[in-house]
């Protein structure tokens, strides 16, 4: 039987089991996003692997039940303490991550006055000095499409609002606890 | 007692407005002037000020506090448009005052005349005193609200979120339940049965000079009706979305503080983190999976110099012949479980299959004309002349038409 497959195949299974977000309004977010292939794609990733492909108007990925915690714990504290910074700053944290360039020193400004989250912040080793935030930036977030290198700054893709999503959660599950 | 003359008052304040204004400030913010700044702002702006602070009666000392007078905190409060927000309860007297006022109007409609214009003279006051302390309150809290959104005072997520909830429990809320339109209870509904009352006196009442007071207080009230309208729905319409705007927004915050404060980062076992896919290793399609693969191969894959025969050894009697397996893996595609086809073949030209054999033959797999799909199981396999036990993926082989 010949299985006829969408366009780009494999460059999208490819991409999604690197872990990677599929960000619209990218050919391969568009190809997925088609009806009959989003059909096709649910089913081949939870048939082929068991994961869910979840499909969002921002973004498209992959989770399994076996998901990367640690790495996920990185991203989520280092966006937490961003986000109450700025906040602290007086500017509207969504708009910011949603909008705005960063670079390192002002990663690095926020971080390192930021007194409420110290404790976090030195223990984390992902979060704690100027080269590992580097690192989670750079290597492990830009790797996940999770921000976009611009020059010498870079960019949060629509892909950073899973954590915002899932902070909302939380306050769904602390209050059914 | 004053002796200074007004306007040398008033060319006071306008010489030494921005010190004013800077108590003015702090007064505010402490209910009273600190000694210490006090002195400060004098030396700033001039020993000398200090005689006239006190003789025009701008700042009194009450128990080693200093204030602003109140009279003069008032005009600084409105000519600087800062008012602090009243209380619910201090808006509420009003309500009471009117009511009451209304009840005592129509109760003596009929006995001393002066009585009923006093009170009807009176009620109007209460009611512009009324308005002009909600408007000043809605404008004020909604500069409040405006700055905690921006967060002026740059405060922390926690006290920010406190006060916002703390403007709504315990001004916003309870100043628009006494406005609210919708409630019949409230003083816009008190206003309107006033309202009723009054256009029928003013037409009816057989006194003209009483008919012009109650004239005077139905278009009095006629305005207050619409500004109390006004004023409800900026509380409605801006003021309460606007907090629970600061609110919803930090529900985000609020999640997040729920992740950092209650140990879900650290312990990640126990507790949920947010889904984010893990990179299989053995993943046939993973970026790395060739890489990888190729690597481990290699550390058993021989070189081919090692098959050249020497006499005295028992040698080995297969050769891998790289041509003649590509041609033979490809007149057998597809091969739905690589190993089985791998012994199969080489057990057709040699009994003694071996481990290393099998590593041998593997290196087809990285034939580009051939494309591998990871069947996701692996199988136990004893090679028996070499007793080796090994875990092997179950590799479908078909042909790659790219």
């Amino acid at each position: 039987m010949k299985i006829n497959y969408p366009e780009h195949h494999y460059e999208i299974v490819k991409t999604l089991l690197d872990g990677k977000f599929i960000l619209f309004p990218g050919k391969l977010y568009k190809i997925i996003s088609e009806q009959e292939n989003k059909e096709f794609y649910i089913d081949f990733f939870k048939e082929s692997f068991g994961y869910e492909l979840k499909v969002e108007t921002e973004y498209i990925y992959l989770i399994s039940d076996n998901t990367d915690e640690k790495t996920s714990r990185d991203i989520m504290i280092f966006i937490s303490i961003l986000a109450f910074e700025i906040d602290k700053e007086g500017k509207n944290f969504i708009e910011e991550l949603n909008n705005s360039l960063f670079n390192l020193e002002r990663i690095n400004q926020y971080f390192e006055n930021s007194h409420s989250w110290n404790d976090i912040i030195k223990e984390n080793k992902q979060i704690s000095s100027r080269e590992s935030r580097k690192s989670l930036i750079y290597n492990t977030m830009l790797k996940r499409n999770l921000i976009e290198k611009i020059g010498e700054s870079f960019q949060f893709t629509k892909a950073h609002k899973v954590f915002l999503d899932f902070a909302l959660e939380l306050i769904e599950k602390e209050k059914n606890e | 007692m004053i002796k200074a003359e007004p306007k040398t008052i008033l060319y006071f304040i306008y010489q030494h407005f921005d010190l004013l204004k800077e108590l003015f400030t702090a007064q505010s913010k402490n209910n009273s002037i600190d000694y210490n700044f006090l002195n400060n702002e004098i030396e700033k702006y001039g020993k000398e000020i200090e005689k006239q602070l006190f003789e025009y009666h701008i700042l009194k000392i009450i128990n080693d506090e200093y204030q602003i007078t109140d009279i003069y905190y008032n005009l600084f409060e409105f000519i600087l448009q800062q008012f602090k927000p009243l209380l619910p309860e201090e808006i509420e007297k009003y309500v009471q005052s009117i009511s009451q006022l209304f009840f005592k109007i129509k109760e003596d409609i009929i006995k001393d005349k002066n009585i009923l214009i006093d009170r009807i003279d009176s009620l109007t006051n209460e009611i512009d005193k009324f308005l002009s302390q909600v408007k000043n309150n809605t404008a004020s809290l909604l500069i409040k609200s405006k700055e905690l959104k921006a967060n002026i005072e740059s405060i922390d997520y926690q006290e920010k979120i406190h006060k916002a909830s703390f403007w709504i429990e315990y001004y916003i809320i309870p100043l628009n339940k006494i406005i609210d339109v919708q409630n019949s209870e409230s003083i816009y509904n008190l206003l309107l049965k006033i309202s009723e009352y009054t256009n029928d006196k003013r037409m009816n009442y057989n006194d003209e000079n009483i008919r012009l007071k109650f004239e005077r207080l139905y278009n009095r009230l006629k305005h207050t009706l619409v500004d109390v309208r006004l004023q409800s729905e900026i509380l409605v319409n801006e003021l309460i979305p606007l907090i629970e705007r600061i609110k919803t927004e930090n529900s985000i915050l609020k999640g997040m503080h729920i992740y950092l404060s209650k140990g879900y980062w650290h312990h990640i076992k126990d507790k949920p983190q947010c889904k984010i896919f893990k990179k299989q290793r053995d993943s046939i399609i993973s970026k790395d999976f060739a890489l990888t693969t190729k690597e481990y191969f290699e550390q058993f894959q021989q070189e081919e110099d090692i098959f050249i025969n020497e006499d005295k050894h028992q040698f080995n009697d297969w050769i891998f012949d790289k041509v003649k397996y590509k041609e033979r893996i490809l007149e057998s595609l597809p091969i739905d479980d690589f190993f089985e086809w791998s012994i199969n073949e080489i057990k057709s030209d040699y009994k003694g299959f071996n481990t290393s054999n099998y590593f041998t033959i593997v290196s087809l797999l990285f034939e580009k004309d051939l494309n591998i799909e990871y069947q996701q199981k692996y199988k136990n396999i004893i090679i028996e002349n070499d007793n080796t036990e090994l875990k092997i993926p179950v590799l479908k082989i078909t042909k790659n038409e790219n």
